[in-house]
């Protein structure tokens, strides 16, 4: 189990610290945990709308997967610790976050952290953000991996979230209480809720302005052509981004790109059935560590080995 | 599984007492949700009124004297969806259901009805009371 807390007095192998990146002219302080070997491959992860790495926990805790990769997971600025820059004044606008900021940001931690040939995982915001990377900087990673990836997601991009007679942390988490699969186990899926809550005023929206608003990639997936092999995973539940979001995408990129439908998982793998992504995600990285595997397009409980209970019977 | 039929008078009884024993609904705000809201399942319409995160009444068929914020509507089947112990994708929970509903144009889902700021004012305990029909229906 990748959930149960260390004993008393027992030091998690995981890392945190800071590092500086420059985004677009400012300097920002930024936030990332890691484990694994220097000299492994590095994974960067990126975490879903108004959240922060902490989503990603529970595959730095890992032992696995941070055998061969140098697992990293890094909070966007003004998410989680990393805080907003003292040299602007960021109160006096709305936070919002553009296609084209979003991929210099990623793009700029990657090169801050002196990373070569990065594999890229993001979920939400962060799956979707893999055909920008891929479009704009084709030869920057050695794999980009799209979790709840669509061409577009309309839908959410809501003032209520920034609305002062609603409350923001009540809704930012629970209006993504239903994008889970009920088959996870209730304290990862109330773990995310909670992580959720941490947000500030105005975030989530924020970055929803990019989930809905200024990503649509329709008729442009021909431009999408990195030197690399992409892998868009989407899970059964997931309502805003369905597999057949992913199938689109993947068909849409060409050759180089995989689509799997997640059976009985939804928006936020990574978290909220950290168990069962970790068995799906297994194929994709021994395909990018160069081993011999054949990646299915379609991966369920049964498949992979995990007894969970109410799961959807195979095709 | 609920000895009773779905949406009968003897089943919103027991839901009333699920929710009135709800741990979860007597806490973190839970226990200020007042709004009163309906549930349209097929042609057939019950308000629950809510008075301090607990059902006070359920009236069927209310009328003209009858008050409420918001709601959910959808057909037998879907409400059968989503009261299942493991619900199917997309009828799981409302947000699901309402979006496949509102954005992607389906048909078969639920979708959420009423004063949008209330619904959003009080979404989690109100998200909380629809599960909670899942709970009394597997009971």
């Amino acid at each position: 189990m990748t959930i149960k807390p260390p004993e008393h007095g027992e030091k998690e192998p995981v890392t945190g610290q800071y590092i500086g990146v420059e985004i677009d002219g400012v300097n920002q302080r930024v936030y990332y945990e890691e484990r694994g070997p220097e000299d492994g491959i590095p994974l960067i992860c990126q975490h879903t709308a108004g959240n922060h790495g902490q989503e990603w926990r529970h595959i730095l805790a890992d032992d696995e997967i941070t055998e061969d990769f140098r697992v990293i997971a890094y909070d966007l600025p003004h998410h989680g610790k990393s805080l907003p820059p003292t040299t602007q004044d960021w109160w006096e606008e709305d936070y919002t976050l553009t296609e084209e900021k979003f991929a210099e940001t990623i793009v700029s931690i990657a090169d801050a952290l002196d990373l070569e040939d990065p594999v890229y995982m993001g979920s939400s915001i962060g799956g979707n953000v893999v055909l920008q990377l891929g479009d704009w900087h084709p030869d920057r990673f050695r794999a980009l991996i799209g979790l709840e990836c669509g061409v577009r997601s309309p839908g959410y991009y809501l003032d209520w979230f920034h609305h002062p007679e609603v409350n923001i942390a009540e809704i930012s988490a629970y209006s993504c209480w239903g994008l889970m699969a009920p088959h996870g186990p209730e304290e990862t899926r109330r773990e995310t809720m909670h992580l959720y809550e941490q947000g500030s005023t105005g975030l989530f929206r924020g970055d929803l302005f990019y989930y809905s608003v200024d990503h649509d990639y329709r008729g442009q997936l021909d431009q999408v052509n990195p030197e690399c092999p992409v892998y868009v995973m989407n899970g059964e539940y997931d309502f805003a981004t369905d597999p057949a979001d992913a199938r689109e995408v993947a068909e849409g990129i060409g050759d180089q790109a995989t689509a799997i439908e997640m059976k009985n998982i939804g928006h936020f793998p990574m978290c909220e059935n950290p168990d069962l992504f970790l068995k799906y995600l297994k194929p994709v990285l021994d395909d990018i560590k160069g081993e011999d595997v054949d990646v299915p397009d379609e991966m369920s409980p049964e498949t992979v080995g995990v007894d969970l209970p109410g799961a959807t019977a195979d095709d | 599984m609920a000895t009773t039929e779905f949406a009968s008078h003897e089943w919103w009884e027991s839901y009333r007492e699920t929710v009135n024993e709800d741990q979860e609904m007597k806490v973190r705000g839970h226990d200020n949700f007042d709004e009163n809201f309906y549930v349209e399942i097929g042609n057939s319409m019950f308000l629950i009124e809510m008075d301090g995160g607990e059902v006070e009444n359920v009236v069927p068929e209310p009328g003209v004297n009858d008050v409420w914020s918001f709601g959910v509507e959808g057909s037998r089947e879907a409400w059968e969806e989503f009261v299942q112990e493991y619900p199917p994708a997309h009828n799981n929970e409302i947000i699901a259901s309402d979006y496949r509903t509102a954005v992607k144009g389906e048909d078969g889902h639920l979708e959420l009805k009423g004063n949008n700021k209330k619904i959003w004012q009080n979404f989690r305990p109100f998200q909380r009371a629809l599960d909670l029909m899942r709970e009394t229906q597997q009971s």
